[in-house]
């Protein structure tokens, strides 16, 4: 197990009072937090502070923490002999000590905590509930989709033993997710301690941007570029969706901005899916050839339109 | 050998929790979860029921109002619920924000 020198992290001397350490842990916080700070590894860096707090504000952990003594960070090292059972914690991975290579010092006061919680109460714990950031493409979104997380972490067994454990998860998410919505999966979150039931795993769900569909609530819009002509004549145009092409049918009189509905065919909900726009633009060519500028001289020529009235005439 | 799959659902926005599921869930005190409601940042469904309850968007609140105050070591639930507030707001303007962008394109 690699050795962390919680107090270097927190910046505090190894004999600061409570308050010295509350005080260093805020003023990192502030620092680090990854909904206010602009520091680059802001995220790793809070996780660490984090991790050093949690272990320091506790009387007894810090005890234990200090009785394993002082290394140099980053140092392979080992707790003395019967180190966790004077602290009421089973020594990791087993009776001899053995399996400290894949333990991380965090999951050693995670299981202590938890093992001194359980012999104290003697009753049943309910596992911890777990939050997972999980980002999608829009077409997994709209459509529903499978993913595998990994929930791997520190474990206790009955004994109070602590062992890193991989726990691969196979996830069905519902069709219609938006982003920034919330799933639940219950009992996926941490195990229950003495028959306790296992917490619920929620995701926090981001969608990726697509480059044709904006969403809007349940709507979805998209762009429809026109030509000119496909504007004032009308036309059927082949337009896509989520679900699939369909062929448009544009009345003539096109104006750019006009939405043209498509009813139901937005994000699917139980009560009732939303609706998807279609957005007219107004595309001019960028190259005009002799006989289109002539045509359209001609309909300069011959139409009375003014696209301008609120400037007073021109 | 492959994990079995399982089904994520959809928060029941009908289900209604009372303080002690809440408090359960987020290991917030009852008295906590009082200060939410009187600064705003969640309601119960019946202020004058002798019993509260409250809809699922309110479990995420208090949630969020327990991560802020252990992530930064708040001793102070009202200064937490009051930052809790604004970022309710905050999250507010941006679907705003995203839902006036899909209709600009």
């Amino acid at each position: 197990m690699k050795y962390k020198d919680y107090y270097a992290t927190l910046g505090v001397a190894r004999d600061a009072d409570e308050a010295a350490i509350k005080s260093a842990y805020r003023k990192l916080a502030r620092k680090y937090h990854p909904d206010v700070s602009t520091e680059k590894n802001a995220e790793e860096r809070f996780k660490e502070v984090s991790e050093a707090y949690e272990t320091l504000r506790d009387a007894e952990k810090r005890a234990a923490y200090d009785e394993l003594g002082t290394h140099a960070q980053g140092q392979d090292f080992r707790p003395p002999p019967d180190w966790g059972s004077a602290f009421g914690a089973g020594a990791p991975g087993g009776a001899g000590g053995e399996g400290f290579d894949d333990i991380d010092l965090a999951d050693l006061f995670a299981g202590f905590g938890r093992a001194r919680g359980a012999r104290a109460a003697n009753a049943p714990i309910p596992g911890r509930d777990y939050e997972a950031a999980v980002r999608i493409p829009f077409e997994a979104a709209y459509h529903g989709t499978e993913l595998e997380l990994d929930l791997g972490g520190a474990s206790i067994d009955d004994e109070g033993r602590v062992r890193r454990v991989s726990r691969p998860v196979k996830l069905r998410i519902p069709r219609g997710v938006v982003d920034g919505q919330r799933l639940r999966v219950p009992g996926k979150g941490g195990e229950g301690l003495r028959g306790g039931p296992a917490g619920d795993l929620y995701l926090d769900i981001r969608v990726d941007d697509h480059p044709l569909y904006r969403v809007d609530g349940t709507d979805i819009h998209v762009d429809l570029p026109l030509a000119p002509w496909e504007a004032a004549l009308g036309a059927t145009v082949k337009l896509p969706t989520p679900a699939g092409s369909v062929e448009l049918k544009v009345p003539a009189g096109a104006r750019a901005g006009q939405k043209l509905r498509l009813k139901g065919r937005g994000i699917a909900r139980a009560s009732g899916n939303g609706d998807l726009y279609a957005v007219v633009t107004i595309v001019m060519p960028t190259v005009i050839d002799e006989r289109a500028r002539e045509l359209y001289a001609e309909l300069a020529k011959a139409s009375t339109f003014d696209p301008r009235p609120q400037f007073g005439g021109s | 050998m492959q994990p079995e799959l399982v089904d994520a659902l959809f928060i029941d926005d009908a289900h209604r929790f009372t303080i002690t599921e809440i408090v359960h869930i987020t290991g917030l005190a009852a008295a906590d979860v009082t200060v939410l409601v009187e600064c705003g940042a969640i309601a119960p469904q019946d202020p004058g029921a002798a019993a509260w309850t409250f809809p699922a968007g309110s479990v995420d609140v208090a949630r969020r109002a327990r991560a802020l105050r252990d992530e930064f070591a708040l001793d102070d639930v009202h200064a937490v619920a009051i930052i809790v507030r604004f970022e309710q707001r905050m999250r507010t303007l941006e679907r705003e924000i995203a839902a006036l962008r899909a209709r600009l394109g």
